[in-house]
């Protein structure tokens, strides 16, 4: 089906030898693009410290990714971090694991009132 | 201490963005382990140059990081989207150099080693490559890239590009048949000749 032109060929091997091309990161680009993402985390602090380990160990609880069938995964994220206060977490956890959810994704805005929750 | 198992083992693209949107280093981490080589590498294809493809796979990856408290799980797979941006950077570039200088210029190899000249003659028909999809309709100049740079299968450069396959097949078929003869003057001073290419 190709030609066999010389001026095709030669672009071929051009495209080939491109293709090869896999250019591994420098530490310092690596450094500044974590940087980058560091400048711009939310600094209203949406997961504190505790609340990210939380997460980890709710996530660890399911039985990690894998487990999460029914719900997509930014569903699930977007879930927890509506659980902003602690106390009511573990009522919460109770309700939702193993059970298939469906929940509309909240708005763009990810921070809401937990008092809304009780309403969904 | 907490030893458990790594909880992102396995979480596809737009999980671990919106676990960085909620202010998780530990995704930030791992979506750059992940998305950086693949944005470096697109953009050193089309650009032909290593600091030009760093400015944009930074750029690339700022960008990631101002959406990722609006993604949405049902619009886009993280990569279709980064594809196009990183396209759409790199055509941005493309157009500033076809109206600046030309950056064919390689710096002579302090050693003459076969090894040492084989990669500088290498640097210099990616660069040449590069600068002739500069010439190029930008569209043409993305179709191109994203089929013969990256390998896609023209169904997902349709969704990269939002057009439908139709145009996808047309576009680089019009840009491979112009690259070629944009390229056809330069044989030999890239090291082709007549018979097979070196």
């Amino acid at each position: 089906m190709t030609m066999t032109n010389p001026n095709d060929d030669m672009l071929d091997d051009l495209f080939a030898q491109a293709r090869e091309v896999k250019p591994v990161p420098s530490d310092d680009l690596m450094a500044r693009v974590l940087a980058d993402a560091d400048s711009m985390l939310p600094s209203s602090g949406v997961m504190s410290a505790a609340q990210t380990s939380l997460w980890a160990r709710i996530m660890d609880a399911i039985g990690g990714w894998p487990a999460v069938s029914g719900l997509a995964a930014a569903t699930v994220a977007g879930v927890w971090v509506g659980v902003a206060p602690p106390a009511s977490v573990e009522d919460l956890t109770a309700s939702f694991i193993g059970d298939e959810v469906s929940i509309s994704l909240f708005s763009t805005d990810l921070m809401f009132d937990a008092g809304a929750l009780g309403d969904g | 201490m907490n030893v458990s198992p790594d909880p992102f083992a396995g979480a596809p693209d737009a999980a671990l963005l919106v676990a960085y949107a909620n202010g998780d280093g530990q995704a930030a981490r791992l979506l750059t382990a992940r998305l950086l080589p693949r944005v470096l590498a697109q953009a050193t294809r089309m650009l032909g140059n290593q600091t030009e493809a760093e400015d944009v796979a930074q750029d690339a990856m700022m960008r990631v990081w101002k959406i990722a408290p609006d993604w949405r799980q049902d619009e886009a797979q993280v990569s279709t989207w980064l594809y196009r941006v990183v396209a759409n950077l790199c055509t941005d570039r493309l157009r500033k150099r076809r109206s600046g200088v030309s950056l064919e210029e390689v710096a002579e190899p302090l050693d003459t080693t076969p090894s040492a000249v084989a990669q500088m003659q290498t640097q210099e028909r990616m660069m040449a490559l590069s600068n002739a999809l500069s010439q190029l309709p930008e569209r043409q100049a993305q179709a191109v890239s994203l089929r013969h740079l990256e390998g896609l299968a023209n169904p997902e450069i349709a969704q990269i590009m939002d057009i439908s396959v139709r145009s996808v097949e047309s576009l680089t078929a019009r840009g491979k048949r112009a690259l070629a003869d944009i390229m056809a003057g330069r044989k030999a001073e890239l090291g082709y000749d007549d018979d097979e290419p070196e």
